[in-house]
C-alpha cells in the first residue's frame, strides 16, 4: 500500500509542464492545520437586495424587488410590504435575538445568523464577470487577460495543506495558482464530481485490478531509471510519483467520495432537485472529503445568478435554493465529528467563505432583469471570527458602498483583498505574503 | 633522385602501415566522450543555449495520438468503438464518454470558462490510465481475441503457445516502434525483462481471473497500456 507521504507527494506535484516553480519535497515545511475551508463562488453576479443587504423601499434610484419584477411563489420568508402602487415589496427577515437584517432569498441560512459575519458595501470597482470573480477570489483585478495572483483556496492549501491527500479541489470555483504556490497546492479543477468519479472508475471484465496496478508500479520503476539516465532527472521522477499516488488513489474506495448517487445516499439532507442540485452534490462531497480528511480545502460554485431578463423573476429562488444548502451544510458541520480532533466537531474547525463577483444593479433595466453593479456583499462563517456582526454598508439612495472605515491609506469603503486579508491573518498566515493590497480588519476577529 | 625520394615515401608508407599499435577493436559499448575528440570536431561550435527538460504536451495532442495509433478513427467513432455501441460486446463501464475526461485531462472547458490545466497531478494520469486501458483492451478483442484483418495495432502473429523470450522480444519490439517510435533493443532501460515479466504475470492472471482477455491475449493488453502510459510517450 502507498504510504501516505508518498500520496501526499504525488497528488499535487506537477509534472514538466508545470510553470510553478518545484519545491524540493524535503524543503517544504509548509505547515500543516487541523482546520477545514469551504470557498463559494455564487456565479453570475448576486441581487444583495433580495437577502444579505436587503431593499425593501423606493429610495433614489433603488428599485426594490417586489411583486412586479420577482415571482414570490416559493420564497418562504417572503412577507409582504406594500409599496402603495399595487404591488408588495417584502418584510425584512430579523432572526431573533440577531443583529442581521436579510432579504427573504436568504432562506434557512437565517437559522445559521449568530454564525455569520456579514460583509456588506464591498468595493468592487468592476462590473465585468472575470475581472469581478478573480477580484472576489483572489483580491487583485485582472492584469489585462492575466489572473495575477493566488486565489484564496489555493494559498490557504499551499500553506496549511500541503499534507493532505488533495489539498484543494476546486468545482468551477476560480482557483488560480500563481508564484509562491506550492507545486502540492495545485488546484485539482474539475468541472464537476462525478466527472472524477469516472475518472477513478475501472472496469474489471477486461483487465484486472491486479495487472492494471503492475503496470503502473511497473512504469513508476522505469520512470525512475529513466531519471537516473537523464540530465533532467525531475520530470521522470514526478512522474513517476504522481503513478505512484495513482495506484494508492485507485487501491482504494476513494471513487465514492467523488460519486453522485453514494453521495447522495449519504448525505440525504440536502436538497437535490432545486436549481441548485450540483451545487448541493458539492457540499455533500465537501463533507465527505473533510471527514476523510483528504482535502484542505473544497472550493465550488453556485450558478444561475445573472439575471438581466425577465429570468430575474428566479433569482429569489435560486439564492433561496443556494442559502437552503449551505444552512444543511452549516447544520452538517455542526452534527458530525473532526476526523483528527477528538471530541470536536467539524463546525470547530471549518471556515466557510461565500463571494460573489458583484451584485446587481438597483434599477430594474428594460428586459426587466437587473445587471451588474460595483457593490458587493460577503458570507464569513467562521469559529476565528466575531459572528452576527455586519461589516461595512451600502448607501441608502444608490446601494453603492460607504466608505466608513479608518484604513491605513484612509477612510474607505472595504474590498474583497481586506476580507482575504483578515481571513488569511485568522488562521495565521502572513496576509502581506500573499494578497497586496488587503488590511486586516481586526476588529472582527475573534 | 626523383626515385629515391619515391622510395623513401612509400618505405614510410609501409612502416605507418605496419604499426605496432593497431586501431582499438570495436567494442559493444562505447564510453561517450567529449565531441571536441573527435577527429575533425576540435574547432566544432557548440550550443551552450539553455535547453528545457521533457515536459508533458497539451492533453490534445494525446488525444489525437490515440486516435491515429488505434485506428484513426473519429473522437466520436472512437467513442462508440471503445463503449461497444451497437455490439454484443457493448461495455458502458469500460469507457464513459471524451466529455467525462476532459476536465481532468486539463483541457480548457469555455462553456463554463474553466482555464487549461497547465499542471500535471495524479488525476490527469489517472485519466490517461482509464483512456488507456479502455483502447488497449478493445484493441486486444479486436485485433487478437477475434482476429480481425488488417489487425490495427498488435500488427504481429500470436504464438500457439505462451511466446519465449525471444518470442516476445520480436512481437515487444512491434509494439515499442508503435508507440514509443524507437527500437526496444535501444531503450535506456531494462525493457525488455520488465515487459516480459509483466505479459507472463498478465497471461496467467487473465486465464485465472475469467476475464473477457485471456492468456497471452491479456498479456499483450498489459503491455500495450503499459506503452501507451508509458513516461517516454507522455514527456517530450
Amino acid at each position: 500500500m502507498t504510504t501516505r507521504r508518498s500520496l501526499l507527494q504525488l497528488l499535487g506535484g506537477s509534472l514538466a509542464s508545470a510553470f510553478v516553480p518545484w519545491r524540493a519535497l524535503a524543503d517544504t515545511t509548509n505547515g500543516s492545520s487541523d482546520d477545514f475551508f469551504i470557498f463559494i463562488h455564487a456565479s453570475g453576479g448576486w441581487d444583495v437586495m433580495l437577502s444579505t443587504d436587503p431593499r425593501n423601499a423606493r429610495s433614489g434610484i433603488i428599485e426594490p424587488p417586489h411583486t412586479g419584477n420577482m415571482t414570490k411563489t416559493g420564497i418562504r420568508l417572503w412577507t409582504d410590504a406594500a409599496l402603495g402602487d399595487g404591488n408588495s415589496s417584502f418584510g425584512l427577515v430579523q432572526p431573533k435575538g440577531s443583529n442581521l437584517a436579510f432579504g427573504p432569498a436568504i432562506g434557512n441560512l437565517s437559522n445559521y445568523a449568530s454564525r455569520i459575519t456579514l460583509f456588506n458595501g464591498l468595493a468592487m470597482n468592476t462590473v465585468s464577470h472575470p475581472d469581478g470573480t478573480v477580484f472576489s477570489a483572489t483580491g487583485r483585478h485582472l492584469a489585462g487577460g492575466r489572473v495575477p495572483a493566488s486565489s484564496i483556496d489555493t494559498i490557504i492549501a499551499s500553506e496549511l495543506g500541503t499534507s493532505q491527500l488533495l489539498p484543494v479541489i476546486s468545482i468551477r470555483f476560480p482557483s488560480y495558482a500563481v508564484d509562491g504556490i506550492d507545486a502540492r497546492a495545485v488546484p485539482l479543477k474539475v468541472d464537476s464530481i462525478g466527472a472524477i468519479g469516472k475518472v477513478l472508475s475501472r472496469s474489471t471484465r477486461y483487465s484486472t485490478a491486479e495487472t492494471r496496478d503492475a503496470v503502473t508500479l511497473m512504469l513508476s520503476a522505469e520512470a525512475q531509471d529513466l531519471a537516473k539516465e537523464a540530465f533532467y532527472p525531475e520530470p521522470h521522477d514526478n512522474f513517476g510519483m504522481q503513478l505512484d499516488a495513482l495506484r494508492g488513489i485507485l487501491s482504494g474506495n476513494l471513487k465514492d467520495a467523488f460519486t453522485d448517487t453514494t453521495l447522495k445516499a449519504k448525505y440525504p439532507t440536502f436538497v437535490y432537485n432545486n436549481s441548485q442540485s450540483v451545487g448541493a452534490v458539492n457540499a455533500a462531497f465537501a463533507l465527505e472529503a473533510m471527514q476523510r480528511n483528504i482535502v484542505r480545502c473544497a472550493s465550488f460554485a453556485f450558478s444561475g445568478f445573472d439575471t438581466h431578463t425577465s429570468n430575474y423573476g428566479d433569482h429569489a429562488m435560486s439564492q433561496q435554493d443556494m442559502f437552503d444548502t449551505l444552512a444543511e451544510l452549516v447544520k452538517q458541520l455542526e452534527l458530525l465529528p473532526h476526523p483528527t480532533k477528538t471530541g470536536k466537531k467539524l463546525a470547530d474547525h471549518t471556515h466557510i467563505l461565500v463571494v460573489s463577483e458583484f451584485c446587481r444593479t438597483p434599477q430594474i433595466n428594460l428586459q426587466g432583469g437587473r445587471d451588474h453593479y460595483p457593490n458587493n456583499s460577503a458570507i464569513l462563517i467562521s469559529p476565528k471570527f466575531k459572528a452576527n456582526i455586519t461589516v461595512g454598508s451600502s448607501d441608502k439612495d444608490q446601494l453603492l458602498p460607504v466608505a466608513s472605515r479608518a484604513f491605513a491609506n484612509g477612510v474607505r469603503a472595504a474590498a474583497p483583498p481586506d476580507v482575504l486579508a483578515t481571513l488569511l491573518s485568522a488562521v495565521g498566515i502572513e496576509p502581506a505574503t500573499f494578497v497586496r493590497d488587503g488590511e486586516v480588519i481586526k476588529e472582527i476577529l475573534a | 633522385m626523383r626515385t629515391c625520394a619515391l622510395s623513401l615515401a612509400l618505405a614510410l608508407a609501409l612502416c605507418v602501415g605496419c604499426s605496432k599499435t593497431p586501431e582499438p577493436a570495436p567494442t559493444a559499448t562505447s564510453t561517450p566522450g567529449k565531441v571536441e575528440d573527435l577527429p575533425g570536431h576540435e574547432s566544432l561550435r557548440h550550443d551552450t543555449s539553455h535547453k528545457e527538460g521533457p515536459r508533458t504536451l497539451s492533453a490534445e495532442s494525446y488525444i489525437r495520438s490515440y486516435l491515429f495509433l488505434f485506428g484513426g478513427l473519429s473522437p466520436i467513432d472512437t467513442q462508440a468503438a471503445l463503449r461497444g455501441s451497437g455490439t454484443t460486446n457493448q461495455d458502458n463501464t469500460l469507457f464513459d464518454s471524451w466529455n467525462d475526461y476532459l476536465g481532468a485531462l486539463g483541457v480548457p472547458d469555455y462553456r463554463d470558462d474553466i482555464a487549461r490545466s497547465t499542471q500535471t497531478n495524479a488525476l490527469m494520469l489517472a485519466a490517461f490510465e482509464r483512456i488507456g486501458v479502455a483502447l488497449c483492451d478493445r484493441a486486444a478483442e479486436r485485433d487478437l481475441k477475434i482476429g480481425t484483418t488488417p489487425a490495427i495495432v498488435f500488427t504481429f502473429q500470436k504464438t500457439t503457445t505462451l511466446p519465449t523470450r525471444a518470442e516476445f522480444d520480436t512481437r515487444f519490439d512491434v509494439l515499442h516502434r508503435r508507440f514509443l517510435g524507437y527500437p526496444a533493443k535501444l531503450a535506456p532501460t531494462d525493457r525488455g525483462t520488465r515487459f516480459f515479466t509483466l505479459f507472463t504475470n498478465a497471461s496467467a492472471t487473465g486465464a485465472d481471473a475469467g476475464v473477457r482477455l485471456t492468456g497471452q491475449d491479456a498479456g499483450w493488453d498489459a503491455v500495450c497500456y503499459g506503452l501507451i502510459r508509458h513516461p517516454e510517450f507522455h514527456l517530450y
